[in-house]
């Protein structure tokens, strides 16, 4: 990976995609903050006048606001689909609780005498509330805008989940990647607009009375101002949709070897992976850049096209286990090595769409899997160890790490336990080299790129052959860390474009160069 | 002028309400409503603005029930002032007089010129004040605006609620000097709603003490002093009692039971002065009092004597 050497290389290379990120977000906090003023304004006077409703109306925003951002993201996309409409809407019911809220303790603030003196002298519901309420209850109001505008910043980094732009795509792509340069990048941007907003509409906030009534005529201009930079993108479109993650577009076995190597040229948007298969099921993307053995595929009746000038580099699958270990328990590599070649691509996404999408017990699946292919046999006494297995948080994992468990236990006088759910690659091979865990399956594609981090001339010149790959980490993690990779399993969970089935047989496009090519004349 | 004809109103809390009220306001005079806390008297006020609207009854400005104008259309015509006088704190001293001029669709340069005029007449000078706003200025100054603002749109009809309430005494006597002397109010119908004994007696052309959400005695103060119609007022008056009366009767009151012998040789009282007042002159200062031709002496006995029979006429016989 050629990572710019300082953050400020980084942006001054990536200075218009920042500019039209930051942008973006300006522009999704601010429609989402206009449209919460529309409505939540006037839903306070409302309830400022009807106390009945006082309650439910604050207590049903009050939820909408304790709902996880990405969860209240996530219920939008039945809904709206992805990109910026569900996105508006989410940041939309976050920023209204402050509105509202702010709006009725503002007008049920001002001085029951002056109101009293207000209609005493003859003013009319609609003149004591233009007059009088409002702009006395504006500095109030104001700080509840400021609040909603400050979260809205916040929460709208989220927004680059679910294909909506903004900084948080360069934040997740940086936290994916890890790449401090592109999460700075995206991250101090977004702090400096939510302090600058702030102390922006605290400026508004303090003016003296006088202004206080231009206030209320200039806020909205600038409120549509602002949210009018969401419309400045979208300038050029393909008839086929991307919806790649945040981590995939970074990375120059991604989208980076797909324009260069390729020379794909597709509208792309940043997506969450968590919803990026369902989003292609639905006809919201086209191309999608999934995991080859993630269950969905099989859910979703997506086809993987074949790279067929090989840019993502191989991930097949194997255990990897410190040495020590294997020293103290011969029995243990045979009894792993049993797995070995009996796990296709097809097979593995087979087992995960059962564990995935069937809502599948991990450990039925497995025993399931191992019955059927001789391998399992009932646990002996386990009375002579324990083996730690781990796992990271994604889906093979789980099973891997089952399988592995009931294979030492029918196969050795070793007990297992499992440690699924160990976070990311960084955390499982800490764990296993600080003496936490004793193996845990692992990619050798993951091995080489981000363990080892191989010098870039070294990954090009093995990156096309999986046996290469293989015997350079098995070399390098013995020799660096003491720890042993096992037979590979068989399958190659590697990065893949996806279609859908139906639409890629309808374009005859079965290879990223069939589509590149059609790209190329749509 | 004003005229509220068996009114009634009660509350679920239970205080403040009024039962079956009735009285008249003539035309340019000051009606007060005395009572303690909670006796019906801001009820009262309120009703007459329409800021509450009476369970029965009904109260008729000129011959027109009240019912058959828009609240705020009989509100502008009316001007209403507040115990905290509900300044506008977002608007300037001249903004805050021009609101009722300006709901009633008054062009600029007559609201403008209006405003000038009435805060001149209350002795703040515009260019000093007309563009500050109310919190710079000192209670009883704020207390002046507001009665600037009632009477900005020159209402026949004034009705003030505690006006002086909220002023530290020593403003409120100087504030109420100086609202006795006001040339605008002369022509004013006038209700004013006080606890304050001695301000009721001061202010009120006639006196209305409330208890308990009905009229114990409505009549002019020497009425009251001289003639309650219960104990409920005979109490209510006892603290205050000898200085309400000297403040009340006037020479011209007790003239008859004045010592006739003997001319003044000191300053001549004029017959309308109070015996308060006369008090206050003789400490030091001989004086005599004409009227109709007759002069009389004064001095400090002769006055005590005279009240004391003018006292006991009334008592016994009911008047004079």
């Amino acid at each position: 990976m050629d990572t710019p050497e300082t953050f400020i290389d980084f942006v001054r290379q990536q200075s218009g995609k920042l500019l039209e990120q930051t942008l973006t977000h300006t522009g999704l906090t601010f429609i989402s903050v206009l449209i919460a003023v529309c409505i939540g304004v006037p839903a306070g006077i409302l309830i400022s006048r009807r106390k009945k409703l006082a309650g439910p109306v604050l207590g049903i925003t009050g939820v909408l606001q304790t709902i996880p951002s990405i969860a209240l993201l996530g219920f939008m996309i039945p809904l709206l689909g992805i990109g910026p409409k569900p996105a508006i809407v989410a940041l939309f019911l976050y920023a209204l609780l402050p509105v509202v809220r702010n709006t009725y303790t503002g007008i049920l603030g001002v001085d029951p005498n002056i109101t009293e003196a207000a209609t005493g002298m003859g003013m009319n519901t609609r003149q004591l509330l233009l007059k009088v309420q409002l702009p006395l209850a504006m500095p109030v109001i104001l700080a509840g805008i400021r609040t909603a505008t400050v979260i809205n910043v916040g929460v709208a980094t989220l927004a680059a989940y679910i294909a909506a732009g903004g900084l948080g795509e360069f934040i997740f792509g940086g936290i994916a990647l890890n790449n401090t340069n592109m999460m700075l990048a995206g991250a101090i941007p977004a702090a400096l607009l939510a302090i600058l907003f702030d102390w922006a509409l605290s400026r508004l906030q303090r003016v003296n009375m006088r202004k206080a009534r231009k206030i209320a005529l200039v806020l909205p201009v600038i409120l549509v101002l602002l949210s009018s930079f969401y419309l400045l993108p979208e300038t050029y479109s393909s008839r086929l949709k991307a919806g790649f993650t945040p981590e995939f577009m970074g990375r120059k076995d991604g989208a980076v070897g797909l324009r260069n190597v390729y020379g794909l040229q597709l509208r792309t948007l940043v997506i969450s992976d968590m919803i990026m298969y369902k989003a292609a099921y639905e006809k919201k993307l086209d191309v999608i850049s999934g995991s080859s053995t993630d269950g969905r595929v099989k859910a979703f009746d997506l086809i993987v096209l074949k790279d067929d000038k090989h840019i993502f580099p191989p991930y097949y699958a194997a255990p990897v286990v410190r040495q020590a270990v294997l020293d103290k328990y011969p029995e243990l590599a045979p009894a792993l090595d049993q797995l070995s070649g009996t796990i296709n691509d097809s097979i593995m996404t087979e087992l995960n769409y059962r564990v995935d999408y069937l809502q599948q017990n991990p450990q039925q699946v497995a025993r399931d899997f191992l019955v059927s292919a001789g391998l399992w046999q009932p646990a002996r006494n386990g009375s002579k160890g324990n083996i730690r297995i781990g796992a990271k948080i994604f889906g093979d994992g789980y099973i891997l790490a089952n399988m592995y468990k009931m294979l030492i236990e029918g196969h050795t006088d070793l007990s297992a336990t499992t440690k699924t759910g160990l976070g990311g690659t960084k955390i499982v091979f800490d764990a296993l080299v600080n003496d936490q865990i004793d193996m845990y399956p692992e990619y050798t594609g993951t091995g080489l790129l981000v363990i080892l981090q191989a010098p870039q001339t070294t990954v090009d010149s093995i990156i096309g052959d999986n046996r290469k790959v293989y015997d350079y980490v098995k070399k390098g993690f013995a020799e660096k860390y003491q720890v042993q990779w096992l037979q590979p399993i068989g399958f190659n969970n590697t990065y893949a474009l996806m279609m859908r089935r139906e639409q890629a047989t309808r374009l005859h496009i079965s290879s990223i160069s069939d589509l590149a090519t059609y790209v190329h004349h749509h | 002028m004003i005229k509220v004809s068996h009114v009634s109103k009660s509350f679920s809390h239970g205080k403040n309400a009024v039962n079956d009220l009735s009285f008249e306001v003539q035309p340019g005079e000051t009606l007060v409503l005395l009572g303690t806390s909670g006796c019906g008297k801001t009820t009262t006020l309120r009703m007459i603005n329409r800021l509450l609207i009476p369970d029965t009854g009904d109260i008729f400005i000129g011959d027109k029930n009240i019912n058959t104008e828009t609240p705020e259309t009989l509100r502008r015509s009316m001007g209403y002032v507040l115990q905290n006088t509900g300044l506008f704190p977002h608007y300037t001293v001249l903004e805050n007089i021009a609101v009722v001029p300006q709901l009633l669709g008054w062009d600029k340069t007559r609201i403008h010129s209006r405003a000038l005029a009435i805060l001149e007449k209350l002795r703040l000078p515009p260019a000093t004040y007309g563009d500050v706003y109310p919190q710079q200025l000192s209670g009883g100054q704020q207390q002046r605006v507001g009665l600037a603002r009632a009477l900005a749109a020159d209402p026949p009809i004034l009705l003030m609620d505690e006006p002086f309430g909220a002023l530290d005494p020593l403003t409120r006597i100087s504030v109420r000097k100086e609202f006795k002397l006001l040339d605008e109010l002369n022509s004013k119908t006038i209700i004013l709603v006080t606890h304050d004994v001695e301000e009721a007696f001061e202010l009120g052309n006639r006196i209305c003490i409330m208890n308990e959400g009905r009229i114990q005695q409505l009549g002019s103060a020497t009425e009251l002093l001289f003639n309650p119609a219960n104990d409920f007022v005979r109490h209510f008056l006892d603290k205050q009692r000898l200085e309400l009366e000297l403040k009340s009767l006037r020479l011209r009151d007790i003239w008859p039971y004045l010592d006739s012998a003997g001319g003044s040789t000191g300053t001549a009282l004029p017959p309308d002065t109070s015996c308060w007042d006369t008090l206050e002159h003789l400490t030091g200062n001989k004086a005599g009092s004409i009227l109709d031709g007759q002069n009389k002496h004064l001095d400090g006995n002769i006055l005590i004597t005279a009240i004391n029979a003018y006292k006991k006429t009334v008592s016994q016989y009911g008047h004079a």
